[in-house]
C-alpha cells in the first residue's frame, strides 16, 4: 500500500472534504434529506427520519476526524463501509428501475445513476487506501508508529 | 496494515463507538423541535412542513378522487414525460417539472383554465409536485392543490389510469 505521506494527506483531504460537505449540506435540512432517504423505498418513515437525523453527523464527524487524525483508522473504516453501502444501495435502486435524487449533498443533489456508482467507487478506493496504508498513522491521539 | 490487525485494534472500535455516539447526541441536539414534532406523531405520511407553504392546499386520496370524479379540477402530472406516457391519471395534463426547470415556459400555456388545479408526482416523497406548485403560485395561478399521495397512491387504490401508447 501507499507509503508517501503527502499523497496520503491529499487523499485524506479529498475523502474527508467530500464527507464534511455531504454531512453539512444535509444537517441544515434534515427533512428534505429524510424525503430523499424515503424515496429509495427501502425503509419507512421512522427509519428515514432517524437516518436523516444521525447519518449526516456520522459523515461530518468521520470526515473531520479523518483529516484531523482523530481515530483516523476508525474514520476511514466507517467511511469505507458507508461508501460500500451507498454503492450497493444505488445499484439496487438502478436495478429496481427507480428514478430518485441521490440525496448525497442536500439541495445540490443529482440522480442516483451509474455515474454516482463510479464516483462513489473512486472515493471508496481512496478511502480503502487510507484504511490499509501503514503510512497513514498520522494521528492526534496516537504516537507515530515507526515500524508499521 | 491488515484488516485483522485493524479489527483487533481497540482504537478502531473506540473510534467507531465515539463517532456513532456523538452523532446520536448531536443529531438529537441540533434539531430538538423536529424531534419533538416527530415524537408527537408528525411526519407519518410526509416530511413536508406544510406551514412553509401557506398558499398551497394539501389534499388526500379521497379528496383527489372526489375532485377527479366531479371533473371540477384539472390534474397536472409533474413527472417526466416518459412516466406520463407509461400511465397517468385520466385527463391529466403533462407538465414535467424537470422540463419547466430547464426553461420550457411554453408548458405553462398548456394548463387549461379551471377552478381548481391538482398537482401530483410519483408519490412517496417526490418533490416535483411541490416544486411545480410553487412555480405556478409565483406565476399567479390560484387554487392550487397538491396531492402528495400521487401516482403511487392512485394506482395502489385501483383507480382508473390512462396510457399513451405513442412515446
Amino acid at each position: 500500500m501507499l507509503q508517501n505521506k503527502y499523497i496520503l494527506l491529499v487523499f485524506r483531504l479529498i475523502v474527508g472534504g467530500v464527507f464534511i460537505w455531504a454531512g453539512v449540506s444535509k444537517i441544515v435540512d434534515p427533512l428534505s434529506f429524510a424525503q430523499d432517504v424515503r424515496s429509495y423505498q427501502l425503509v419507512g418513515q421512522t427509519l428515514s427520519f432517524l437516518t436523516a437525523l444521525f447519518l449526516p453527523w456520522v459523515e461530518l464527524i468521520a470526515g473531520v476526524w479523518l483529516i484531523a487524525g482523530i481515530y483516523p483508522r476508525a474514520s476511514a473504516m466507517l467511511i469505507s463501509c458507508l461508501l460500500a453501502f451507498f454503492i450497493i444501495l444505488v445499484a439496487i435502486t438502478i436495478a429496481r428501475g427507480l428514478n430518485v435524487e441521490c440525496g448525497c449533498f442536500g439541495t445540490f443533489s443529482r440522480r442516483a445513476d451509474i455515474w454516482l456508482i463510479v464516483e462513489d467507487s473512486i472515493w471508496l478506493i481512496l478511502s480503502l487506501i487510507l484504511l490499509f496504508s501503514p503510512g497513514n498513522d498520522f494521528g492526534l491521539l496516537k504516537k507515530q508508529s515507526n515500524n508499521p | 496494515m491488515s484488516l485483522k490487525k485493524i479489527l483487533s485494534d481497540r482504537q478502531t472500535w473506540a473510534g467507531l463507538g465515539l463517532i456513532v455516539g456523538l452523532s446520536i447526541i448531536l443529531g438529537l441536539a441540533s434539531h430538538p423541535r423536529l424531534v419533538k414534532r416527530f415524537i408527537a406523531g408528525e411526519f407519518k405520511q410526509t416530511f413536508i412542513l406544510k406551514e412553509n407553504y401557506p398558499q398551497l392546499v394539501f389534499i388526500s386520496l379521497p379528496e383527489a378522487e372526489d375532485a377527479w370524479s366531479r371533473r371540477q379540477a384539472v390534474f397536472l402530472d409533474s413527472r417526466s414525460r416518459e412516466d406520463f406516457n407509461r400511465g397517468h391519471i385520466p385527463g391529466a395534463v403533462s407538465v414535467p417539472f424537470e422540463e419547466l426547470k430547464m426553461g420550457d415556459e411554453g408548458l405553462l400555456a398548456l394548463i387549461p383554465d379551471s377552478p381548481e388545479i391538482v398537482i401530483y408526482c410519483e408519490g412517496g416523497d417526490c418533490q416535483a409536485s411541490l416544486s411545480l406548485a410553487r412555480i405556478l403560485d409565483s406565476r399567479g395561478f390560484r387554487n392550487l392543490r397538491v396531492f402528495l399521495g400521487g401516482w403511487a397512491e392512485w394506482t395502489q387504490s385501483g383507480l382508473p389510469v390512462e396510457t399513451n401508447a405513442a412515446e
